[in-house]
């Protein structure tokens, strides 16, 4: 991963990134912050409806239709911006294990919002009628929160792998 | 007592020292200050797209903002008490800071912006509340809360680019028992610094 990370550095766009460092990273993690603003803001929203504690003159289905696509928009640019960072600072980013674990989640959090996503345009009338009330999905509202929230942390603990210790890459000497 | 003066007590309170001289805190609080603030701007986008007639036209606008605004202010609560915290660590450094000073005149724009709207817009709520768009000075006002809230997430980018974090006690990091986990990590020394750039 380092050579492949050494190497990327040394490709056009990298390098046309690195030269423009000033302005152009600060600028694509701006707007990467922007994108984590609107799918954090709709993971919220979806969540406190589920919950009960927001949104209740709308239905499940309203809400996810309201806040949804742009949950799934967002994720795409957050993917666009993302891997600018990535070809910007390839070693900044690809060795450290915060990077990997982040990687991991948003994965899986993205496949939790398009299967839930989908169950409800789907199954819209079994979920207003009894699966909204389980505690489980309750729960599972609370989780992804949590989960987005632990993949915000880890990609600002990309800039301080170091407190991994040896778990981080770039400590191993 | 002067403002430099202010600046170096804030600095050298207890509170200021131990966060600077632990290595986990100082990121944490960036942390939780970049969650907040997601949430203060991703539940406001809400109210402004609804004042513009974008979103959540099918809901009377009232209701949206009651129903959302209690969020943001939360959410904005916890932004300032975390951001208030940051800046003790190195408060001349971030007080003479262009990007930090570029911060705060927004924020002060943005509550402007809000008065604006309560003094406009916000008195004939009852005449359009049910309307697909707000009148033109809600509309101005909700484009003016983008731009102004998008602009402090740049101007606050810029601050990390352009400060140098105070200097944190040369702690060492704890030592994970697992480095069996990362045998086939890359071994070997490289050009990866140790202690990265902080802030960035």
């Amino acid at each position: 991963m380092k050579q492949f990370a050494e190497w990327l550095s040394t490709t056009f766009p990298s390098v046309f990134i690195q030269n423009h460092n000033s302005w152009a990273i600060p600028v694509i993690q701006s707007i990467h912050i922007v994108g984590i603003a609107i799918v954090l803001g709709s993971v919220f929203l979806i969540d406190v409806r589920i919950l009960g504690w927001s949104g209740r003159d709308q239905t499940l289905r309203q809400t996810t239709n309201r806040f949804g696509p742009w949950l799934t928009g967002s994720l795409w640019m957050l993917l666009l911006t993302g891997v600018l960072m990535v070809i910007g600072e390839p070693v900044r980013e690809l060795v450290t294990f915060s990077f990997w674990l982040k990687m991991f989640l948003v994965a899986v959090g993205a496949l939790i919002a398009i299967i839930f996503l989908r169950a409800v345009r789907k199954h819209e009338q079994r979920w207003e009628d009894g699966i909204l009330q389980r505690g489980t999905v309750k729960s599972l509202a609370v989780i992804t929160f949590l989960l987005w929230a632990s993949i915000i942390i880890l990609g600002r603990l990309i800039a301080y792998d170091h407190i991994w210790g040896s778990w981080s890459p770039a400590a191993v000497k | 007592m002067d403002i430099a003066a202010i600046l170096k007590w804030i600095e050298a309170t207890g509170l200021a020292t131990s966060i600077r001289n632990s290595l986990y805190v100082f990121p944490m609080l960036e942390s939780v200050h970049v969650i907040a603030f997601a949430l203060v701007l991703g539940t406001i986008a809400v109210i402004d797209l609804r004042l513009l007639g974008i979103a959540s036209t099918e809901r009377p606008f009232k209701r949206v903002a009651s129903d959302i605004l209690k969020w943001t202010w939360i959410a904005f609560t916890l932004t300032a008490i975390t951001g208030g915290l940051m800046f003790t660590t190195n408060a001349s450094v971030y007080y003479h800071n262009f990007y930090f000073r570029s911060k705060m005149v927004l924020l002060l724009l943005a509550g402007l912006n809000m008065l604006a709207f309560e003094l406009t817009a916000g008195r004939t709520v009852h005449q359009w509340d049910l309307a697909r768009t707000a009148p033109t000075s809600g509309r101005v006002v909700a484009v003016l809360s983008l731009v102004i809230w998008i602009g402090t997430i740049f101007a606050g980018r810029f601050i990390g680019f352009t400060t140098s974090r105070a200097t944190v006690k040369d702690e060492a990091p704890v030592d994970v028992k697992f480095d069996d986990l990362f045998q086939s990590a890359p071994a070997g020394g490289g050009k990866i610094p140790a202690a990265p750039s902080p802030n960035k």
